[in-house]
C-alpha cells in the first residue's frame, strides 16, 4: 500500500502528496465515523477529530482536519462532491480522487457532498433537497467556519437535544447565511439541507430536523 | 479472523451503510433504504441488525446482544460469537457495561446512558405495511403524512375488544412528523423510546431499510383521547427477583397448570438477584 502512493504521488508530483491518508482505514474510519454519528445525533455538540490535516497552503487551507477526515471517512467511488471556488485547487481534486475515488462534479443539485466555507456559501446554490418520497437523497454541506463554540447567539432545540443547546459558528455574513438557511430548513421538511461545520480539527453537525434560533432576533 | 475484513462487513459497504445511517439520523423515523448485503445467516435472524453493528462497531467497544431480553438465547448466542469471531470485541451481559446493544424485540429494564448505541433487528419495517401492500403507496402516504389509516387500525381494535389489542410493535410517531413501527417490541418498552438519552439505530435486512431516533427525541404511541395508550400490567411479581415493575415472560412449569412469571430481561433479574443475596 505505501509503495503504490509513493509511485503515484512521484508521478503526480509533491503537491497531492502532503494530504495524509487514514493510517489505519478500517479502525481510523470506524472512530472518526462515530464520532461524526455522535455530532449528528447530539445538533451542536462539539467534537475534536483527531486526523492530520491537510497542507496548509491556499487556497486548501481553509478546508481544515475535520472536514478532511470527513471526506476521508464518508467519501468513495459511489459518491459525487461538489467544490467551491474558493476551495477548489487541483491538489485538493487530485488528493480526494486519490485517497477516496469519489467523483467530482460541477453539478450542485448532484452532489451527495459539498465542500464550502462560509465565505462561499451562497443560499441560492441549488444543491439537492432530496424529495419527499426520497428525503434522504439530498447533499451534505461540509463547511467550514470561522469557530465552533457553544454560545448564543444561536439556540438549537430538536431531536438529540434534551433541552436546548447554543451555537456560535462566526460573525460573517455567510456564517449569518449558513444559520439562516438551517433555521429555513423546518419549512421544507422532510426535505433539507444537513451541515457539517468545521473548524480545524473541530467539528459540529447541524441536520435538517434541529430548531434553529437566533437570540439576536427575538 | 483471517480472511475477513474488521467486523466481517468490506469497507465500501461499512461507508455506504454509514452514510445511510447519518441521513437516517438527520430524518427521525424516516427509512433509509440501503444494499443491504447477503450476511452468513438467514434472514430473520437479524441481518439488518448485524450489518449496523458491523458498520458501527469498534475494537474498543463492548457488545451486548438480546433476544427478547434474554443474553442466553439462541439468536443472542450465535451473533455475540459472530461478533467475538469477526471483530474480536469484548462482550458482556451487563446493560450498564455495553457501548454498543443489539436487541431482538426488547429494550433492557436498566435505564441506557448517553453514548450507548441500541440496534434493533427489525423484520418489517414499514408500519403501514398490512394496510397497504404496495411500496410506492406507502411511501406516499409518509410523504404526505396522510397515516389516518393506521388511527382506523387502531380504531377497529377498539370496536372489535373494546380496548386497543395491538400488544407489540405499536405504531409511533417520532418528532412529530414519521408514523415508525418500533420493530416487534412489546408495547411495554414503547415509553423508553421517549426522550431516550441513547441512541437507536434499527435495522431491517430482506427489506433493505434503516431508520433511528436520535437521544432525546420525541417519541409518541398512536392513541386516542379516550382511549389513552396503556402499556401491559400484571397482578403477578417476578418469582425470581420479585420486580413488579419489568415485562415479565409467562413459563409452565409442569402439566398439571403449574406457572410462574419471570423477568424477560436476564440481566436485570440477575443483578436484582445477586443485590437482594
Amino acid at each position: 500500500m505505501t509503495m503504490e502512493k509513493g509511485t503515484v504521488t512521484q508521478h503526480r508530483g509533491a503537491s497531492s502528496a502532503a494530504w495524509p491518508g487514514l493510517a489505519d482505514p478500517a479502525h481510523d474510519s470506524q472512530r472518526l465515523f462515530r464520532q461524526i454519528l455522535g455530532a449528528m445525533s447530539e445538533p451542536g455538540t462539539l467534537t475534536t477529530l483527531a486526523v492530520p490535516a491537510p497542507p496548509q497552503a491556499a487556497p486548501s487551507d481553509a478546508l481544515g482536519a475535520a472536514l478532511w477526515g470527513v471526506i476521508l471517512t464518508l467519501c468513495d467511488l459511489e459518491t459525487r462532491v461538489w467544490i467551491a471556488a474558493d476551495l477548489d485547487s487541483p491538489p485538493l481534486r487530485e488528493a480526494l480522487t486519490f485517497h477516496t475515488g469519489a467523483r467530482i462534479t460541477d453539478d450542485p443539485a448532484n452532489a451527495d457532498f459539498a465542500l464550502l466555507t462560509h465565505e462561499s456559501f451562497d443560499p441560492q446554490t441549488p444543491f439537492a433537497l432530496g424529495s419527499d418520497t426520497y428525503p434522504d437523497r439530498g447533499t451534505t454541506l461540509l463547511v467550514a467556519v470561522e469557530r465552533l463554540a457553544n454560545a448564543e447567539p444561536w439556540i438549537l432545540s430538536g431531536p438529540g437535544i434534551e433541552t436546548i443547546r447554543a451555537l456560535d459558528i462566526g460573525d460573517s455574513p455567510g456564517c449569518r447565511a449558513l444559520m439562516d438557511r438551517l433555521a429555513a430548513n423546518r419549512a421544507s421538511f422532510p426535505r433539507g439541507l444537513d451541515m457539517i461545520f468545521g473548524c480545524g480539527a473541530r467539528l459540529a453537525a447541524v441536520p435538517r430536523s434541529t430548531r434553529a434560533d437566533s437570540r439576536e432576533v427575538n | 479472523m483471517n480472511g475477513y475484513n474488521f467486523a466481517y462487513l468490506d469497507e465500501q459497504t461499512k461507508r455506504m451503510i454509514r452514510r445511510a445511517l447519518l441521513k437516517a439520523v438527520a430524518i427521525p423515523g424516516y427509512q433509509v433504504p440501503f444494499g443491504g448485503r447477503e450476511m452468513p445467516m438467514p434472514y430473520g435472524w437479524g441481518t439488518g441488525g448485524v450489518q449496523l453493528t458491523a458498520s458501527i462497531l469498534g475494537a474498543d467497544d463492548i457488545l451486548k446482544v438480546i433476544d427478547q431480553g434474554a443474553d442466553d438465547t439462541t439468536n443472542a448466542v450465535s451473533i455475540r460469537h459472530f461478533f467475538q469471531r469477526v471483530a474480536g470485541v469484548e462482550t458482556t451481559t451487563a446493560t450498564t457495561a455495553a457501548d454498543v446493544i443489539q436487541t431482538r424485540h426488547r429494550i433492557p429494564e436498566t435505564p441506557l446512558r448517553s453514548g450507548q448505541i441500541l440496534v434493533f433487528q427489525v423484520p418489517i419495517p414499514e408500519p403501514l405495511r398490512f394496510i397497504e401492500p404496495s411500496e410506492q403507496e406507502t411511501r406516499l402516504m409518509h410523504a404526505l403524512e396522510e397515516y389516518g389509516v393506521m388511527h382506523v387500525k387502531l380504531y377497529e381494535d377498539i370496536a372489535r375488544y373494546g380496548h386497543i389489542a395491538t400488544t407489540y410493535a405499536y405504531p409511533v410517531k417520532v418528532d412529530g412528523r414519521y408514523v415508525m413501527d418500533p420493530s416487534p417490541i412489546p408495547k411495554f418498552d414503547n415509553p423508553k423510546l421517549d426522550g431516550n438519552p441513547a441512541l437507536m439505530l434499527f435495522g431491517a435486512g430482506r427489506e433493505k431499510r434503516l431508520y433511528a431516533i436520535p437521544p432525546h427525541t420525541r417519541v409518541e404511541s398512536l392513541d386516542f383521547e379516550d382511549h389513552p395508550f396503556e402499556i401491559q400490567r400484571w397482578e403477578h411479581s417476578c418469582a425470581l427477583c420479585g420486580s413488579d415493575r419489568s415485562y415479565l415472560d409467562e413459563v409452565i412449569t409442569d402439566d398439571k397448570g403449574g406457572r410462574m412469571f419471570v423477568c424477560s430481561d436476564t440481566d436485570y433479574c440477575q443483578t436484582r438477584r445477586g443485590e437482594v443475596a
